[in-house]
């Protein structure tokens, strides 16, 4: 496993650059009100589509959720850009043992109250267009083995374009409660049920 | 009432443009092949949720309809950008009564076994993750005015990114549809059936 070797100042750095970046190539970057709970470490799980979901990970946990960003990616993804260690990402290999370390090491992390980790739970790429969210059962043990306060969020982004020829991206924000007071089975249902309510919400969204 | 005009050298540069866009935007246009009769005009009706889903049907047009291409476009964008009369396209105005017209011209094109004629019986932009298609009454009339013998064609287009910077489009297409629609009902229940089918290919896609 390789942990995240973060260095605040390149990380603010790059998340002010990828920003600019996103504003050019996004016509527009449109995040649901949401307000995290006070005191705690988020555990900010996001659907799974695209190349650019862990960028909007570092956008949301340093522009609208106040957090320092972790980063939960695939062993071969990170190996092949290693920079990203230096803004918060960690590795897991979803094959070997080390996978264990991993959820560990992110639990370990969201005993902080300053942290946000980011994990996709369905583990690979699906299509921006599913309407149901598998979660992997490794977000089960991530969760039990979390000791401090840490509010669960699900962020669902859903691509669209409307007017323009550029793409906008809409985040939709939920609060699926605090870890440790949510069985996993609950956990998942919800998500399912705000992935329902954010394609419902998307399709009235304002253009 | 905008008309299609004629000026091969415009319509030369509108389709190096279109080319240009859609290269620069998109790592693949993806669609399905289908049969299509030479001797028959071809009604396509497609879901909208951008100018993408003009181009991209444009395009699709160029590398399997072979046919003349024309699209209805609000009267507003049609103004806005005059250049796409060089391509094929003319307009409607939804609140005034030479709405009508725009019709009979629609369905006089259908006429010439050579045209493609392009609708969006949605009548305006929604999102791309829409579930329920709900379309305007004018279609119904195009169909039932139309004399000649025409194919009518049902296109669902939905944009991923997946592994890739730029957007994939896939295009799902459908035809030998029985034109004999008594009412808007029906037909709009045959395309929610395709449109079902095409979304559901769309979300078995796991990279």
């Amino acid at each position: 496993m390789i942990p995240a070797r973060r260095v605040k100042l390149f990380s603010n750095w790059f998340a002010i650059y990828m920003r600019f970046r996103m504003r050019s190539y996004f016509n527009r970057l449109v995040v649901m009100p949401f307000k995290p709970k006070e005191g705690h470490s988020v555990l900010l799980l996001c659907n799974h589509f695209s190349w650019w979901d862990g960028l909007w990970g570092n956008y949301l946990a340093y522009w609208h959720l106040d957090r320092k960003l972790y980063i939960m990616m695939q062993e071969d993804h990170l190996r092949k850009r290693m920079l990203l260690n230096l803004f918060g990402g960690f590795s897991i290999d979803r094959n070997s043992r080390e996978m264990i370390k991993s959820l560990q090491y992110a639990a370990n992390l969201l005993n902080d109250k300053e942290n946000l980790v980011v994990v996709f739970p369905q583990g690979q790429l699906i299509s921006n267009h599913t309407t149901e969210i598998a979660v992997e059962k490794g977000i089960e043990r991530l969760i039990k083995n979390i000791k401090g306060p840490c509010q669960i969020v699900y962020s669902c982004a859903l691509i669209d374009y409307f007017e323009s020829l550029k793409p906008s991206v809409f985040f939709h924000l939920y609060d699926c409660g605090i870890a440790g007071e949510v069985p996993f089975e609950e956990l998942t249902t919800r998500i399912n049920n705000f992935h329902q309510q954010a394609l419902k919400a998307q399709v009235a969204v304002e253009h | 009432m905008i008309y299609p005009k004629k000026n091969n050298l415009f319509k030369w540069c509108v389709h190096v443009y279109v080319r240009w866009l859609a290269n620069r935007n998109f790592h693949a246009i993806n669609f399905n092949t289908i049969e299509v009769d030479k001797n028959r005009s071809v009604l396509l009706i497609a879901n909208h949720f951008s100018g993408w889903d003009t181009i991209v049907l444009l395009w699709i047009n160029r590398k399997l309809f072979k046919k003349k291409f024309h699209v209805m476009l609000l009267e507003s964008t049609a103004i806005k950008e005059p250049f796409l009369k060089y391509a094929g396209a003319f307009s409607i105005n939804k609140t005034s009564r030479d709405m009508i017209y725009s019709l009979d011209f629609a369905a006089e094109l259908l006429d010439d076994p050579e045209n493609l004629v392009l609708i969006f019986p949605q009548g305006k932009l929604y999102s791309n993750m829409v579930s329920d298609i709900v379309f305007e009454k004018g279609i119904i009339h195009v169909i039932k005015k139309a004399t000649g013998s025409f194919q009518l064609i049902f296109a669902a287009t939905f944009i991923e990114c997946f592994e890739n910077l730029k957007a994939t489009a896939n295009t799902h297409l459908k035809n030998d549809i029985n034109v004999n629609f008594n009412n808007i009902g029906q037909l709009q229940q045959a395309y929610q059936q395709h449109y079902d089918n095409g979304r559901q290919q769309q979300i078995q896609i796991v990279k």
